[in-house]
């Protein structure tokens, strides 16, 4: 059960119970570097759970989780992004609604940035100075996303689908190794949808971020993923290639089932 | 459903960045500061008395815009944080001599030290939790200065608590006539607009308004959630113990009656009915209620009655506060003279 160092992350009998309901009954898997690792399996199979334990939301009853050989299990969430560069989205909260397009990369950007905390306090021209090169950042960004036009709208403002790029944008900004996304379809534009994924693709090619991604549309994700896991009841059911692991057999039961 | 959403969107506290009426809010702030300084020469004495304590209300009014407006958490303990400036200010300055800048300083101090130990259990608490705790501190507060009477002298107060002394340590001269306070106090409130502009500017400001905004999706891009929320905690209460020193140099006695709950509201007051997570609307409030009870003195029966049948009005007038609502009707007169 020892951990591979080399995997993005490397899932180790992670289980959570809640009193007698196990959602997550001792997973282990290894997320190879460099991979987009779809994640998908019915409603309440654990799929959140499970990325919960390993972003530092909940902490798991059981198991270790990995990242690059880091043991981060237990760790505050604040500690995994900053500290082992993964990071995650989240199917409701997308954006700070109150801040501008910009300030919304700007905040995501400050880890890197302003990275201890004596200096976020600071207002000189060195602050500002770093202000300037995370707004230049967050340009570029908007720029690749498609929402340069929206750069100074207010974020709660802007369509569903629009925050979701500007959410995907934003995790950008602090340059991650690892990118857990949490339906990052759900409620978008059919357009909107091919942008994502063009984006999702890019980020992974071009900066070699590692992607996993939780997701009902099959479609989606045989066309993106390069791998697909498959939760059922807590437990890991379907593991391989997208086109084999949406023909087994023990995957159609799940889901007909679920 | 769109329309929904954007009446939900809560934009206070965003104004401070890129915002187009940057160059508005500085030629308002220098035209106030500038009135202000000229109000010596045609104001009486009471009306500089009340305007010296409109700008004392700023300062813990600052400090509960700082934890509520930015951070999110509603606070009852910033007038018991203003008592705890006020009392340590007055007992070194009563023991030891110590000049006034010192005075401000540990009364601030005091009371950004008493906060974290209350911080550490409260800020774990949520939302209503966290208020009542806040709520029994004030409580606490309040019995501790009418109990520990060899310290306070209980409910008597203490009295001819010197006036300030401005020196760099013995010596100096002292602040007596009503002019030259009204002068400290502007020289004070303006720099803790400052400070609070500064710091609500800052990176640490930003983290402050994501964690008002959502604290989990802030701890996911990065936010030690629990350290900027103590911090705006002490922070907050820095900025009440601040203006506790300057009122207790100011009316030479002091009280546990500055812990009742009256003046807990009128500090809320002021925050929610100017505008809370805005600058200009604290500072619009200082002066508007503190203003208005004093000049409701007039009526002295019914002034209670009164006040609060002003407040029920602007609840009902402008849920939001009183600068939102002005700024409203500003680009309302702005839209119809672009259609003219």
């Amino acid at each position: 059960m020892s951990p591979d160092t080399l995997a993005a992350l490397s899932i180790r009998g992670i289980a959570k119970r809640f009193g007698s309901i196990v959602a997550v009954a001792g997973i282990s898997v290894d997320i190879k570097l460099g991979e987009i690792c779809g994640l998908t399996g019915p409603n309440g199979s654990g799929k959140s759970t499970l990325f919960d334990c390993c972003t530092g939301l909940q902490k798991p009853s059981t198991g270790r989780v990995y990242a690059q050989g880091l043991d981060i299990t237990g760790w505050d969430m604040h500690r995994i992004v900053r500290e082992a560069r993964v990071i995650r989205s989240f199917q409701k909260a997308v954006v700070f609604r109150a801040l501008s397009v910009e300030e919304n990369l700007v905040l995501c950007g400050q880890m890197i940035a302003f990275a201890g905390m004596a200096s976020t306090f600071g207002v000189g021209p060195a602050s500002r100075h770093r202000v300037r090169r995370l707004r230049e950042q967050a340009g570029h960004l908007l720029e690749l996303v498609g929402l340069s036009h929206m750069r100074h709208a207010t974020a709660g403002q802007i369509s569903f689908g629009q925050q979701k790029l500007l959410q995907f944008a934003s995790m950008l900004m602090p340059e991650p190794r690892v990118i857990l996304l949490d339906e990052p379809m759900a409620g978008v534009n059919p357009i909107l949808i091919d942008r994502m994924m063009e984006n999702i693709n890019r980020a992974n090619r071009e900066q070699g971020i590692t992607f996993v991604v939780v997701e009902h549309n099959l479609d989606a994700m045989k066309a993106l993923c390069h791998r697909l896991l498959v939760l059922s009841r807590g437990e890991l059911i379907a593991d391989g290639a997208p086109d084999a692991v949406v023909r087994d057999p023990a995957v159609v039961e799940a889901y007909l089932a679920g | 459903m769109a329309t929904m959403q954007l009446h939900e969107v809560n934009t206070h506290g965003s104004h401070i960045y890129n915002n187009p009426r940057h160059g508005l809010r500085i030629t308002g702030f220098v035209v106030l500061v500038v009135a202000l300084a000229a109000a010596p020469l045609v104001a009486g004495e009471y009306q500089l008395h009340a305007l010296i304590v409109s700008m004392t209300f700023l300062l813990p009014a600052l400090g509960l815009n700082l934890i509520l407006g930015y951070a999110g958490m509603l606070s009852f303990a910033q007038m018991a944080f203003f008592g705890i400036g006020a009392y340590s200010s007055a007992l070194t300055a009563m023991r030891w001599g110590t000049p006034f800048w010192l005075n401000l300083i540990i009364g601030g101090l005091a009371a950004g030290v008493v906060a974290v130990p209350l911080g550490i259990p409260a800020l774990r608490l949520r939302r209503y939790s966290f208020v009542m705790c806040t709520l029994g501190f004030a409580v606490i507060a309040q019995t501790v200065a009418k109990n520990l009477v060899s310290v306070t002298r209980g409910d008597l107060g203490l009295s001819q608590v010197p006036r300030p002394r401005i020196a760099l340590w013995s010596g100096g001269f002292e602040v007596t006539g009503i002019t030259s306070y009204y002068y400290l106090a502007l020289t004070l409130a303006v720099l803790a607009v400052v400070a609070f502009l500064a710091l609500v500017s800052s990176a640490a400001g930003r983290y402050m308004i994501a964690i008002r905004e959502d604290e989990t999706l802030a701890a996911s891009v990065g936010t030690p959630t629990w350290h900027y929320r103590m911090i705006a905690f002490a922070l907050s209460a820095v900025f009440a113990g601040v203006g506790g020193s300057f009122y207790v140099h100011y009316f030479t006695v002091i009280s546990p009656t500055v812990f009742d709950p009256f003046y807990a509201n009128t500090v809320l007051v002021i925050v929610l009915g100017g505008g809370v997570g805005t600058v200009g609307g604290v500072v619009l409030g200082s002066f508007l209620f503190v203003a208005a009870s004093e000049a409701l003195r007039i009526a002295p029966d019914l002034r209670m009655i009164a006040y609060g049948l002003l407040l029920i009005v602007i609840v009902f007038a402008c849920p939001e506060g009183l600068l939102p609502l002005f700024m409203r009707k500003l680009d309302g007169l702005k839209g119809r003279t672009h259609v003219a």
